[in-house]
């Protein structure tokens, strides 16, 4: 990932101050590596204790990056990218847990950039803590319909005020991340 | 953060308060029984005598142990095991779900309003 992030480095500064496709290109992919090494990292974290169910989506951190850094297309790329690749590692890629962890990305996705782009005085935060309580409706609806259980959504309100702080937690380190990057991506 | 950022997630906290009694409202059954929705059919068994089921999911078997007026699942076929992770639930309406093996444990009950006893 060091030779990827140096490539990415090596391409950027542009006089324009926009980076080089080849340099974007190096961007996702060291994203990609990012959010899959964060996947596994909380794959493999014991489960929360009274909602095993939801985990901090550390993950998302990178997805956020590639939103806030690369715009929607990058970070769609990474979100799927890193579903596909963690279900290959951890066997469950073909899944319902896959289906719902495709569902759950896909809101978020779509939250957070309908929000990015229509709400000009959010911080990634609020993209982040409104893309998680997303994820988590999009997560239970999914299971309320793979199982025909619809009493599942009653697990929603719970899950969206404990989804939310985590979110911005996610969020604020994503900027913070963007923010140190070493150099500027368009 | 910004104060955008605080103006939405506070509106966002504010719709799932609001929406919260009307889930917990939503569960029903009957009272003090357990209800498990498999892939083959709807079991039901009372929730005040110990029993273990074994129920047949879409990946293999589901092992429900109702114990002193708590359930739980103690195994499970499937890869990420949350549903053995959720642990004893006891609170009408509240479940257990194992999404790879399509198989939801929930304890039936008229909407629980918090109280223990209501005397009339």
């Amino acid at each position: 990932m060091d030779s990827t992030l140096a490539f990415a480095k090596s391409g950027a500064p542009v006089a324009s101050g926009v980076a080089s496709p080849a340099s974007r290109v190096a961007f996702a992919a060291a994203l990609i590596a990012l959010a899959t090494v964060l996947g596994l990292v909380e794959a493999a974290l014991p489960p929360l204790a009274v909602v095993p169910w939801l985990k901090p989506g550390l993950a998302n951190i990178a997805v956020v990056m590639a939103l806030s850094a690369s715009g929607p297309f990058v970070a769609g790329a990474v979100s799927g990218g890193r579903i596909v690749i963690i279900g290959l590692a951890t066997g469950t890629l073909a899944g319902p847990a896959s289906g719902m962890a495709f569902a759950g990305a896909a809101a978020s996705l779509f939250v957070m950039w309908g929000l990015s782009r229509a709400w000009g005085s959010l911080s990634p935060v609020g993209w982040s803590a409104a893309g998680s309580a997303a994820h988590v409706c999009a997560q239970l609806l999914a299971a309320a319909t793979m199982l025909d259980s619809p009493s599942l959504l009653a697990l929603i309100p719970g899950s969206v005020l404990i989804a939310l702080p985590l979110g911005a937690l996610i969020g604020s380190l994503a900027r913070y991340l963007v923010s140190r990057l070493p150099w500027r991506q368009a | 953060m910004t104060r955008a950022d605080l103006t939405l997630i506070a509106v966002i906290a504010v719709c799932a308060l609001v929406a919260w009694p009307m889930a917990a409202g939503a569960s029903s059954g009957g009272s003090g029984s357990v209800v498990v929705v498999g892939p083959e059919g709807e079991t039901t068994a009372r929730l005040d005598e110990n029993a273990t089921l074994q129920i047949a999911g879409t990946a293999g078997t589901v092992t429900v142990v109702i114990d002193s007026g708590t359930v739980r699942v103690t195994d499970s076929t499937c890869p990420d095991r949350v549903c053995v992770h959720t642990g004893a639930i006891s609170a009408p309406g509240s479940m257990i779900a194992c999404v790879p093996n399509g198989v939801v444990v929930r304890i039936g009950g008229e909407e629980s309003d918090g109280l223990d006893a209501r005397v009339r």
